[in-house]
């Protein structure tokens, strides 16, 4: 199996800036030409202390924007399929695309004259709610066509079986959406973590994200602790990619 | 007659689903709502047309047709890229295809703002690619690579291939193979087949990633920003200086709606314009 030419370019092409940078954060100069090798920056990484506090409050975001968007949809989605019918839910769904339809600018500014408009002033907690805007655009359509795939006959099986609708929803419902509520927490969060327009227009002075934090220092120019920061996300995006890969293939073994 | 008890019970799925759509509602929909009202109204409850008056008019209208364009570049020659690539995925890669997919999706979970970042090793006045090329000898001077429109289209570019090639690879996964087969037996040369048969069933493939493309590239802030060196003015960068900048809500409230109304309008056009041609190209062959 050979891989030809062209798309081995495009993946020469989609990766060379990000190769480029990972060799950049072992330069022990601090310009464009290489002067030999170093850990210096990694050392100053681990010093730099705004970074972590950045990561933190970062953390802070993506979970709760995870916890959040992935239950209210999974609830919604459960509820809206006990009272009403497919046509009707369909309506309803289509209120979460509008994520996907408007530009992230617009939902940003958006959000902020919202805000600005009710005096609530911008903290951790505004982002959050801008963050969980985003992730329900994701969560919602990702469980709704996992929960489309559940065999009615389980359900109603579990029901005459002498289960209640509740006992029902975490025993079968649950463990089916499984998959699906694995992908959509992990896709929110790197959405969380990857968003810069939200956090710019909606976060406070006070509260710093990872984002904001590499915004100002680009802004600065040449950062070389910016490319070892980048390498450690390199990284650590990968391991967590490998571990979601082997959670899913584990889940998908063990069917119901 | 039921109890207060047993009535909360069987409301249950109306409680847990409301959460939710209020949550949209509130945080999504009323907003939107209110970026028409920043536009529109100058007090309580007085309205007045003057902050749209003020951005009517030739500067305004060329930095939307400039976004417009770029977006229309960019969706486009990624559609162009992306497409023999989701094809090799979906059909040719076999066993090598989950580890193309996994390549593919990892660049995009590095931080956004960090893969710019990464063009400017490549890009600078003493990047590697001058590099390259002043010690090979094929150039005297560095080439002026940043800080212009190629900078910022060629790193679009580079951004939002995934988002096209990943939209046309599911659909074209579940493209049957057979159907070439067929076409190829019953006298078609590969090109016919393609424009005829693969082309068009990956249509909302094409449709739905150009979509994506097109709407993220024309909001797009951070890059013109970087890599533009402040020359050109987009849409997202004018709004952004209207926020921030300017301090004046009303304008870029109105400027948000008028150049959302304007990308709207282009991919309606297109969409109508797409189809139209699509239909008699057939009807005049088939």
């Amino acid at each position: 199996m050979r891989l030809p030419i062209f798309v081995s370019l495009v993946y020469l092409f989609l990766y060379l800036p990000i190769i480029v940078l990972v060799i950049f954060s072992f330069n022990s100069g601090d310009s464009y030409s290489w002067s030999g090798f170093t850990l210096q920056w990694y050392r100053e990484l681990f010093q730099t202390k705004e970074i972590w506090s950045a990561l933190i409050n970062s953390l802070i975001v993506g979970g709760s924007a995870v916890i959040l968007s992935v239950a209210l949809s999974v609830f919604m989605i459960w509820g809206l399929h006990q009272k009403l019918t497919a046509q009707k839910i369909n309506y309803l769904i289509s209120l979460f695309y509008i994520t996907m339809i408007v530009p992230d600018i617009v939902i940003a500014t958006s959000l902020l004259v919202f805000f600005y408009f009710f005096h609530v002033s911008f903290s951790l907690a505004t982002l959050i709610v801008g963050h969980t805007i985003l992730g329900l655009g994701f969560a919602v359509p990702i469980i709704y066509s996992r929960y489309k795939e559940l065999d009615k006959r389980v359900v109603e099986a579990s029901l005459d079986l002498g289960a209640s609708d509740l006992q029902t929803f975490f025993y079968v419902i649950v463990p089916f959406l499984y998959p699906a509520l694995l992908s959509s927490a992990l896709t929110v969060f790197i959405v969380s973590l990857d968003d810069f327009l939200i956090s710019f227009f909606c976060a406070g002075a006070s509260s710093q994200t990872l984002s904001l934090y590499i915004f100002a220092v680009i802004r600065q120019g040449l950062s070389p602790i910016l490319n070892a920061l980048s390498t450690l996300i390199l990284v650590g995006s990968s391991l967590l990619v490998f571990i979601f890969t082997f959670l899913k293939l584990k889940s998908s073994s063990r069917k119901l | 007659m039921k109890n207060l008890k047993e009535k909360f019970f069987d409301n249950i799925p109306f409680f847990v689903s409301v959460p939710a759509i209020l949550w949209q509602v509130l945080f999504l929909c009323l907003p939107i709502l209110f970026i028409f009202y920043m536009a529109l109204a100058n007090g309580l409850f007085a309205f007045t047309f003057e902050y749209f008056r003020g951005i009517l008019d030739w500067v305004h209208l060329r930095i939307i047709v400039r976004s417009l364009l770029v977006a229309m570049l960019n969706a486009s020659l990624c559609l162009l890229i992306a497409y023999p690539v989701a094809y090799f995925l979906a059909l040719k890669a076999k066993k090598m295809k989950n580890f193309l997919l996994f390549l593919l999706t990892l660049p995009a979970w590095v931080n956004f703002l960090i893969q710019v970042y990464s063009w400017f090793f490549v890009l600078e006045r003493n990047g590697i690619i001058n590099k390259i090329l002043l010690s090979t000898g094929i150039i005297s001077d560095p080439l002026h690579m940043i800080n212009n429109q190629f900078a910022i289209s060629l790193v679009m570019f580079h951004i939002y291939l995934p988002f096209m090639i990943v939209p046309l690879y599911n659909i074209l996964e579940k493209f049957d193979p057979q159907l070439i087969d067929a076409s190829l037996d019953l006298g078609a040369n590969r090109i016919v087949t393609f424009f005829r048969i693969t082309f068009p069933l990956s249509l909302s493939g094409v449709y739905l990633g150009f979509f994506l493309v097109f709407v993220m590239t024309f909001g797009e802030v951070v890059i013109p920003m970087f890599l533009g060196g402040n020359k050109t003015l987009f849409v997202g960068t004018l709004i952004s200086e209207y926020f921030f900048g300017a301090r004046n809500m009303h304008t870029g409230a109105a400027f948000t709606l008028l150049s959302s109304m304007f990308m709207g309008a282009t991919l309606l056009l297109l969409y109508i314009l797409m189809k139209n041609k699509i239909k008699t190209s057939l009807s005049l062959k088939g």
